[in-house]
């Protein structure tokens, strides 16, 4: 009895692996093959899938006008792309640009080079405003979007856009692409008298252009003396350099003294405390620690630290 | 003594730097260079003390490290470069971009000695920054025309069967300054927008055919979990060739700046197709069309018109030993070195040339010859300092040689930004520096 059932097990042993190993040789294209994970639910995959494409497959219902998106535009855009789309300091440009492609220095908006409007409502309610991702609600992108467009001349003023007049926006670079088609150039592997010597024309970097200091011999020693607060430096450039470096929503420019003398006379101690804690002054909205939750009271203080250094 | 030496330096010092002040950039930094070689040297001969303070590790003395106990072990629990490499460092060129947090920095390839980038130097570029990912709350989600939307954890992914393989990850606009001309003035930012690791992961066609991919689906979008949201589509040739979903880099999890804790990976194509802190996988029948893959990343030539869908790196090399931070040290024997690379397979051969591409001998291959990874070179000159014109031209299996400026210029212009792969040039002056030029 107790034989023919250890035998009995044995032979289920066997056969279990043996199906096991029939299963991953004959079936591992099989979907489900590997049993990890399980299925994502519809509200899951609604909460992360916000792309949009071309065809405009990924538009959700909503609306919004050229006169809503205006106010929107001036409140969160404007200070880094500029009023008109024109790009305030080094930030993109966004408007004009038409008949530059082939220009010695052209001009890339989303109306002289992008191929689709779709691309600007992507773009828009996935990465910007910058400092905001995914803040902004289907309508707010649909008149935003229809902003921008107008400011690229591309619809008129009383302009609203939908997910059903979405495709009815033309776009003048529409036809400028085409898929890759290199390699586009053959050079050949020629290995003697290649060209004659006397042609060779020599044409050096303009100066000044990169970083060089650190090809001075020793330069380590000059900086390290200068005692710059460079975790001040780090986090300020992490985490506050995007509103502080140009002023971005009435943020006191770093460097700027006359933004500064005042606001330093109340002391670091208020300083650190007021960027810690967030304030809200005459100038605009300091969110408490920038807005990176994951820097601890000392790392903002040595930021403040870094910024009155810079700003004296 | 010992102060009024310390004085005269310091004198010596300010004079050098008024003086500098008045040259043009360019011969200052020469002047400094001799300047400061001078500065020492008189340091050396006023102040005894220092010169035997200096030389006390130098045999016949033994080195004061030899005559004390070490450190422990765990004493640095993940271990250090050592202080003496403290300017080994990825760089950055400011003005390049608005900000540092879409941005981009480089690898410094002249003191790569292998083909595998240590980690903490890959070059960076981020597009809203480097996300703080928690693993435990991070998800895959895998949807459109698919037979089973999956949602993963990184327990799950890593539970696939993986693969490991050595990779360059590189940035379609490495070099994309020096379209018009020579620029930058050190290698690091002339060619440092690559690093080489090797990536574990498991193939994207083993999730694939794990979810089941409709008949109509001919793309993949892939997303990333950054403040940019960062999007690309992928062709389904790519997607069950050999691209990959990596989670390991150099034997350990990605680093944050790598995607950490998972990226696409698709190599040999261009660093923004391999989308970092993969958080979701779309299945559709053409491409989105994002921001990545029209606005920018897309090769803009002098008719006016553009490339799109322009995926892969195409062969390329640069010599990185002399270069503007290596100088020839001294006469004589020589190795010179290199790397190369190429998006489409394997580097066979690559050609070097003192004299500014009039004549050309075939280098060494060194250690690994791998698909798609960079790959190194090197030669071995007699160099008796006479000013020479440093060039490398690679080849790879399927017969591309790499290009000249001029070949790439007639055929693209001037504005395409990425994708310039064109032999450079190294002039090496009598004095042993170097400099980035451009031959007319
Ligand atoms: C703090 C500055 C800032 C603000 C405010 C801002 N942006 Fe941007 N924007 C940027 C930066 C930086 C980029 C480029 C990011 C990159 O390099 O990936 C960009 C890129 C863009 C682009 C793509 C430009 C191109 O040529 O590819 C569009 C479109 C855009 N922003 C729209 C907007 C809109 C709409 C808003 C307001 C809702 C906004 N931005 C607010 C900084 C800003
Ligand atoms: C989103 C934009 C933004 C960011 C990011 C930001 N700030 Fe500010 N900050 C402001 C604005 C706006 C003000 C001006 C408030 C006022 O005076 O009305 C300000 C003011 C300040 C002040 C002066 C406060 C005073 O009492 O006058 C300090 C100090 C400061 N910020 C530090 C920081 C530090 C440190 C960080 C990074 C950790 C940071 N900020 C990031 C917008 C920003």
């Amino acid at each position: 009895m107790y034989n023919s059932v250890k035998k009995y097990f044995k032979v289920l042993v066997l056969a279990t692996a043996a199906q096991g190993l029939f299963a991953s040789t004959a079936y591992a294209q099989d979907p489900g093959h590997y049993g990890l994970g399980r299925i994502a639910t519809e509200e899951e995959i609604a909460g992360w899938d916000i792309d949009v494409r071309p065809d405009g497959l990924g538009l959700p219902e909503g609306s919004g006008s050229v006169s809503v998106g205006e106010g929107l535009y001036e409140a969160q855009c404007a200070s880094c792309h500029g009023l008109f789309g024109e790009g305030e300091g080094r930030w993109p440009i966004l408007a004009g640009g038409y008949d530059t492609l082939t220009d010695d220095r052209p001009q890339k908006t989303v109306g002289s080079y992008w191929p689709y409007a779709s691309t600007l409502w992507d773009y828009t309610r996935r990465a910007m405003p910058f400092t905001a991702p995914q803040s902004l609600t289907v309508d707010e992108t649909y008149a935003i979007t229809a902003y921008v467009l107008y400011l690229n001349e591309l619809v008129e003023d009383d302009f609203v856009l939908t997910k059903e007049n979405f495709l009815t926006v033309e776009m003048p670079n529409a036809d400028g692409f085409f898929h890759d088609d290199r390699p586009d150039v053959k050079n050949k592997a020629c290995m003697k008298d290649c060209k004659d010597p006397a042609s060779i024309k020599v044409i050096s970097t303009i100066a000044g252009v990169s970083p060089t200091e650190h090809l001075e011999e020793g330069a380590e020693e000059e900086s390290a003396g200068e005692a710059v607060n460079e975790h001040g430096k780090q986090v300020y450039k992490q985490s506050c350099a995007v509103c502080h470096d140009h002023g971005v929503a009435g943020a006191p420019k770093t460097g700027e003294a006359d933004a500064w003398t005042d606001r330093i006379a109340t002391g670091i101690d208020t300083l650190a405390k007021r960027a810690n804690e967030g304030y809200m002054g005459d100038a605009g909205m300091m969110p408490p620690k920038g807005g990176n939750m994951s820097l601890s009271d000392e790392d903002v203080t040595a930021a403040v630290e870094y910024m009155v250094e810079q700003s004296q | 003594m010992k102060n009024l030496s310390e004085e005269k330096t310091a004198d010596l010092l300010k004079e050098i730097k008024t003086e500098a002040a008045e040259l043009p950039q360019k011969k200052r930094r020469d002047f400094m260079l001799n300047g400061l070689k001078l500065t020492a040297g008189t340091a050396l001969a006023t102040s005894v003390g220092k010169v035997l303070a200096g030389e006390e590790n130098l045999p016949p003395n033994i080195p004061t490290w030899q005559k004390t106990l070490g450190r422990g072990v765990v004493s640095v629990p993940y271990g250090q470069p050592s202080k003496h490499e403290a300017d080994l460092v990825r760089r950055t060129v400011e003005w390049l971009t608005a900000d540092e947090i879409a941005s981009i920095s480089m690898t410094p390839l002249h003191k790569q000695k292998g083909i595998i980038t240590p980690s903490g130097l890959h070059f960076e570029r981020y597009h809203g920054g480097v996300p703080e990912v928690d693993p435990d709350d991070h998800r895959l989600i895998i949807n459109g025309l698919v037979e089973r939307p999956l949602i993963l954890t990184m327990d799950e992914i890593m539970s696939f069967p993986s693969e490991s393989h050595i990779h360059f990850l590189e940035c379609p606009a490495n070099g994309g300054m020096e379209w018009r001309g020579a620029q930058m003035e050190a290698l690091q930012f002339t060619h440092g927008m690559i690093s080489g690791s090797e990536w574990t992961g498991v193939k994207l066609s083993t999730i694939l055919q794990e979810v089941g991919v409709k008949p109509e689906g001919k793309w993949v979008l892939a997303e990333g979990a950054d403040a940019a949201g960062m999007t690309r589509s992928i062709p389904m040739e790519k997607a069950m060739d050999d691209a990959m979903i990596v989670f390991a880099q150099n034997g350990e999890m990605l680093r944050p700046e790598q995607g950490y804790p998972v990226r696409l990976f698709t190599p040999g194509w261009e660093g923004n197709t391999s989308v970092k802190w993969l958080r979701r996988l779309e299945v559709g029948d053409m491409p989105w069309m994002h921001r990545e893959e029209t606005s920018k990343y897309t090769d803009l030539l002098a008719d006016g018109k553009a490339r799109k869908h322009s995926y892969v790196q195409e062969v390329n090399s640069v010599i990185t030993s002399p270069c503007p931070e290596s100088p020839a040290k001294r006469k004589g024997i020589m190795q010179l070195e290199g790397f190369a690379w190429s998006g489409r397979g394997k580097i066979t051969r690559v050609d070097v040339s003192l004299d500014g591409g009039v004549n050309w001998q075939q280098a060494k291959l060194k250690g690994l010859v791998l698909t798609k990874s960079m790959t190194r070179f090197s030669m071995e000159i007699n160099w008796q300092g006479e000013p020479r014109l440093l060039q490398s031209r690679a080849i790879d299996d399927t017969g591309y040689v790499q290009p000249t400026y001029a070949q790439l210029r007639e055929a693209r212009g001037t504005n395409s930004i990425y994708h310039k792969n064109a032999i450079h040039t190294w002039q090496l002056n009598t004095d042993g520096t170097v400099n980035n030029v451009q031959l007319g």
